[in-house]
């Protein structure tokens, strides 16, 4: 293992005391806490959305908090959930009258706490409801059992936005759904990350080795087998993700390049260029393309495809909205 | 013993920490290979914690309220997915024995089926899913039929003990529905369940300090 640490058992604590550090003016800790991550800007009567998860995958979760955009993350360690304990105290520390938003991903151990957090709040009669994202197309067949990766940050995106534009509870889970609905990615990896606790990788892959389907935790995917263009894995790609939803000719998609870690920003936009490629063949607009890191596995290379289909004019609307965060931002 | 009170709470749990601290290496070379491999540091940061938890959260005479309170707390100090559904349960069970001032027979069972019922409605898991919750549940069974038929104390941990090591046998035979080791399905035939095996060992922990 080769990392830039102090001690493994205190990689999380000590990234966040780095990001704390670096961005007082945008966000502070609740509880004396330093896994309960807030904004430092609370506005009266709007909905607050939090997420949270394992740490390893930023900006995953906590950079999506900032204007226009989320409100609150609960940190777990290393690929862990958050305690439903310190989601609880996020959420009464941003939660400002209209009620809570939990947005995160499809992952058992999240779950249990969010909805243990949820029931906590009930008991205050603080409304909470949840959504979680489950874009990973070949994580499973069943729609309900994928897990959550990249393409949750649309849900971010048009949650946030109706959220900022002062909607209800119900109309900003509306609005997280209807980009879930809309959302698909698959991903692959071309070399392991290390748990910094564990000082190994939890899987290996050859030199010449790649994983299609692997998930952001290094769950096994559909197949390993030697490294392959680009082009074909942008198309490899898109046929799944358009054979589980259909985008008819005409339609307008937002499309989202992610790296995983340790893979070049160069490379990500060769695979952009070879998706902008196949839609157009297919005659399919592209909205907007968004090319970055926006959810990562550490150090891992590899990228993942995320189309999200533009429903309507309104979800544009959500899309376009600038946000700002330590982490992002999109004028 | 003919019951256990609300101060005695804190050294019945004792036997529990003392079993996970015993069997932490293999309950984690158990889970790695099914799962993340951390199984058996929860269990022995967990319930080496909770007769310390119990203590400091000492309602008088309400075991019930001391458990939940317990529970809350070993939920924060271990979030994952096992940690979580045994705090789930010390939960449940406690409510299951709320405002009640010491344990007996009846309360015993109540509590151990109560803690299965707190699995089941955390983890969204059947009996046949292959979890914990096929050790739990006919430990639970089998503590209450042992206390119908008037059983002590004893009797009905041992009677729970020996539902929840057949429920252990049953999962061998059991198709894993979740997290990593349902992407390991093959692997697990003929395997017991880690989760399962945890919850026996509970059990067994337990039953020491009623020998």
């Amino acid at each position: 293992m080769k990392k830039l640490i102090n001690a493994p058992e205190n990689y999380t604590d000590d990234m966040l005391r780095g990001i704390y550090a670096a961005h007082p003016d945008l966000v502070k800790y609740a509880s004396g806490d330093l896994r309960c991550y807030c904004t430092r800007y609370k506005k009266a009567g709007k909905v607050a959305i939090i997420t949270g998860g394992g740490t390893g995958h930023l900006p995953l979760f906590l950079g999506y908090v900032g204007e226009n955009l989320l409100d609150g993350c609960g940190v777990g360690g290393v690929f862990q959930s958050p305690a439903s304990e310190q989601i609880y105290n996020v959420a009464k520390e941003v939660e400002s009258g209209a009620g809570v938003l939990f947005l995160y991903g499809n992952y058992t151990g999240d779950i249990m706490n969010f909805d243990m957090a949820a029931e906590m709040l009930d008991m205050e009669d603080i409304p909470a409801k949840s959504i979680v994202g489950a874009d990973d197309v070949l994580s499973s067949s069943n729609i309900q059992a994928r897990r959550g990766v990249a393409g949750i940050f649309f849900l971010y995106k048009c949650a946030g936005a109706k959220a900022a534009a002062m909607g209800t509870l119900e109309e900003v889970l509306a609005a997280a759904q209807k980009a879930k609905d809309n959302t698909r990615t698959v991903g692959f990896a071309l070399t392991p990350c290390v748990i910094p606790e564990l000082g190994h990788s939890n899987f290996l892959l050859a030199e010449n080795e790649m994983a299609f389907g692997m998930g952001i935790h290094g769950e096994p995917g559909v197949w390993n087998g030697p490294v392959k263009t680009a082009d074909e894995l942008a198309k490899e790609s898109l046929d799944e993700i358009l054979a589980d939803m259909p985008i008819a000719e005409g339609e307008e998609v937002c499309v989202l390049i992610n790296g995983l870690g340790a893979t070049s920003q160069e490379e990500l936009y060769i695979l952009s260029g070879s998706v902008k490629q196949l839609l157009d063949e297919k005659g399919i607009r592209i909205y907007r393309t968004f090319v970055g890191e926006y959810a990562t596995s550490m150090e891992m290379a590899g990228a993942s495809i995320s189309i999200c289909r533009m429903a309507d004019d309104e979800m544009k609307e959500w899309i376009d909205l600038p946000v700002h965060t330590p982490f992002y931002t999109q004028v | 013993m003919e019951y256990i009170s609300c101060q005695q709470l804190s050294d019945f749990f004792k036997g529990a920490a003392d079993i996970f601290t015993e069997k932490k290496q293999e309950l984690c070379e158990m889970d790695a290979k099914m799962g993340d491999g951390d199984l058996g540091l929860t269990m022995c940061k967990g319930f080496g914690e909770l007769p310390l938890l119990i203590a400091e959260n000492q309602e008088p005479d309400d075991i019930g309220k001391t458990l939940r309170k317990a529970g809350m707390k070993m939920a924060s100090l271990v979030p994952s997915t096992m940690g979580t559904l045994m705090a789930s349960g010390l939960m449940e069970g406690g409510k299951a024995v709320a405002e009640k001032a010491a344990m007996g027979p009846q309360e015993l069972s109540d509590f151990l089926t109560g803690f299965a019922s707190g699995i089941q409605k955390r983890g969204k898991c059947q009996p046949g899913d292959r979890t914990i919750l096929d050790a739990m549940q006919p430990a639970a069974e089998k503590a209450m039929q042992a206390c119908a038929e008037g059983g002590t104390l004893a009797d009905i941990i041992k009677a729970a003990v020996q539902g929840a090591s057949e429920g252990v046998e049953a999962t061998k035979q059991m198709v894993p529905k979740f997290g990593k080791a349902a992407v390991f399905a093959a692997k697990a035939q003929g395997v017991p369940d880690q989760g399962a095996v945890a919850g026996q060992y509970l059990l067994e922990g337990l039953a020491r300090y009623l020998a």
